[in-house]
């Protein structure tokens, strides 16, 4: 299973809407760090809005996008974390204090825009 | 209703068809949207670190009535090496796999009761309660 | 019930009310009138106590028809106290035992008489404790809904800004509601930014600040921003000297220099239109 990584000018967006196992999780690491290579995209905006369960592993694979692609020059935001989602990562003691996040596709985009501008 | 069901867990899509009963099992009990996220993140922690450490063994999940007080227990067995030192383990961070080091004190967190039984060489057992509000 | 007494307590009916009534209202001069002087403790309450209870000897049953219960709950829900009641049914039984003693019969007989007795008031003294113990379970209940709906509103004030004050000493499970309430809010406010004023908590402990901390986190996760305000001196003093960091998010003494923040986060202003 592969989550489709859609382009937006110079931003690319991804809007996960599958349970996502381990390896599709993985997958999709390399998938979003091939195509910020491909298209040279400064700006990333993952929405989870769709997702009702987030564990440790999910979490790791996150933080390390977010850090890979902050390597390689792209800025990523999530959003759309579920009230629900983000109450068990806090219980899971995982709280992506370094992860830049807004509340849905919109103000993600904004704020990318934002920071990459101003 | 009052019987378990278990899953074995053996590959890393088990682990997602074991959080999809939890999740299930869960909702059927009348546990809200909050909780119910709890317990299915508590199994896939589990039934991870199965997968990861022992290879294989089975997450079994009942729902459980004491006093007419209502619940859901997830018990994850498994014949693997066993863990050392459960103490170490149950600290924020640990980890011998490179992850988070969240699992299984975070399980604890998630969860309203938890106990841990774990003999070298022969296998684990972790049993995790989670009550009705 | 033993017929022989149903007919000696018949019988000596008014003897028995008149004793009734006497130790009933030394006991409530003595317990009940320094209790509220409100409560209406009429004579009338009393003579319907004992009636129902003949009523209820010649009846042999004490749930028939209800009208016990009935009388039991209407005086617990004037708001009487449960001893006026439980006082009332051991005087009963103290008032008739001494009509058996004075009736001079044999020690086999008057044993079992007093068993019977016992076995006769026995339940009616436990249902009345259970009633007034499931109403006090109930209002309990009641409150403690009521007090966990109160206790931790999320207001939206301005566009994408909102309030939650919280009132109060907080433990775990406030904290959790706390939590689902602030998080369910900031999605359906749409907030950028929430204020959580904290004025009115007492103490802010290791524990309430790790509370505050963790909801100040996740509501990060959302992609909202936390601002403390409402911090006291001496709540500032105890942050401190604890070693707790707040330092991973605003945090302002008053919610007006909070909201100043919040308006400037959200670039929005407040215009004076002198």
């Amino acid at each position: 299973m592969r989550i489709p990584i859609l382009k937006l000018h110079e931003y690319l967006l991804i809007t996960i809407q599958v349970e996502m196992d381990d390896q599709t999780a993985l997958q999709f690491q390399e998938d979003l760090l091939n195509k910020i290579h491909d298209t040279g995209a400064k700006g990333v905006v993952i929405d989870l809005t769709s997702v009702d369960m987030i564990d440790s592993f999910i979490a790791k694979v996150l933080g390390d996008v977010v850090r890979m692609s902050k390597l390689m020059g792209a800025q990523v935001v999530l959003t759309g974390i579920q009230p629900a989602v983000a109450i068990t990562l806090i219980d899971l003691g995982i709280s992506m204090r370094e992860v830049s996040t807004a509340l849905d596709l919109e103000q993600g985009l904004d704020k990318l825009r934002l920071e990459l501008e101003g | 209703m009052d019987i378990q069901s278990c899953v074995e867990v053996r590959n890393e899509w088990d682990i997602v068809s074991a959080r999809q009963l939890g999740r299930n099992m869960a909702k059927e009990l009348g546990f809200g949207n909050v909780d119910q996220a709890r317990i299915t993140t508590a199994i896939s922690e589990l039934a991870r670190n199965i997968y990861l450490y022992a290879g294989r063994g089975k997450i079994c999940i009942e729902p459980i009535d004491q006093l007419g007080r209502k619940g859901l227990r997830i018990v994850a067995l498994d014949n693997g090496p066993g863990i050392r030192e459960i103490r170490k383990v149950m600290e924020d961070g640990y980890t011998t796999s490179g992850g988070l080091g969240a699992g299984l004190p975070g399980v604890k967190r998630l969860m309203d009761e938890f106990s841990i039984e774990s003999t070298v060489d022969v296998g684990t057992e972790i049993s995790a309660t989670k009550w009705l509000r | 019930m033993d017929n022989l007494i149903v007919q000696m307590i018949n019988e000596n009916q008014e003897t028995l009310k008149n004793n009734w009534l006497k130790e009933v209202n030394l006991f409530k001069d003595k317990e009940i009138a320094s209790y509220s002087t409100t409560l209406k403790l009429s004579e009338e309450t009393d003579q319907q106590f004992f009636e129902l209870l003949i009523k209820h000897i010649n009846y042999h049953d004490i749930s028939k028809d209800g009208t016990l219960d009935q009388f039991f709950d209407q005086v617990l829900h004037t708001g009487l106290p449960l001893k006026y009641l439980t006082q009332g049914l051991q005087i009963a039984r103290r008032v008739i035992l001494n009509m058996l003693v004075e009736a001079e019969m044999e020690q086999e007989k008057l044993a079992a008489l007093y068993r019977e007795i016992d076995s006769w008031l026995d339940p009616i003294l436990n249902r009345v404790v259970e009633n007034s113990s499931q109403i006090w379970e109930r209002t309990v209940s009641i409150q403690k809904t009521a007090l966990l709906e109160l206790s931790a509103p999320l207001i939206p004030v301005f566009k994408n800004i909102s309030v939650m004050p919280l009132i109060g000493s907080i433990d775990t499970e406030r904290a959790k509601l706390i939590m689902e309430n602030l998080l369910n809010g900031v999605i359906k406010y749409r907030s950028e930014v929430v204020l959580i004023d904290i004025t009115g908590v007492p103490v802010v402990d290791t524990m309430v600040a790790h509370h505050i901390i963790q909801a100040a986190d996740a509501v990060r996760l959302l992609g909202s921003t936390c601002i403390l305000v409402g911090i006291r001196p001496e709540i500032a003093q105890t942050i401190v000297s604890l070693g707790i960091d707040l330092s991973l998010f605003p945090t302002k003494s008053t919610l007006q220099k909070g909201m100043e923040n919040a308006l400037e986060i959200t670039n929005q202003q407040l215009i004076s239109n002198e």
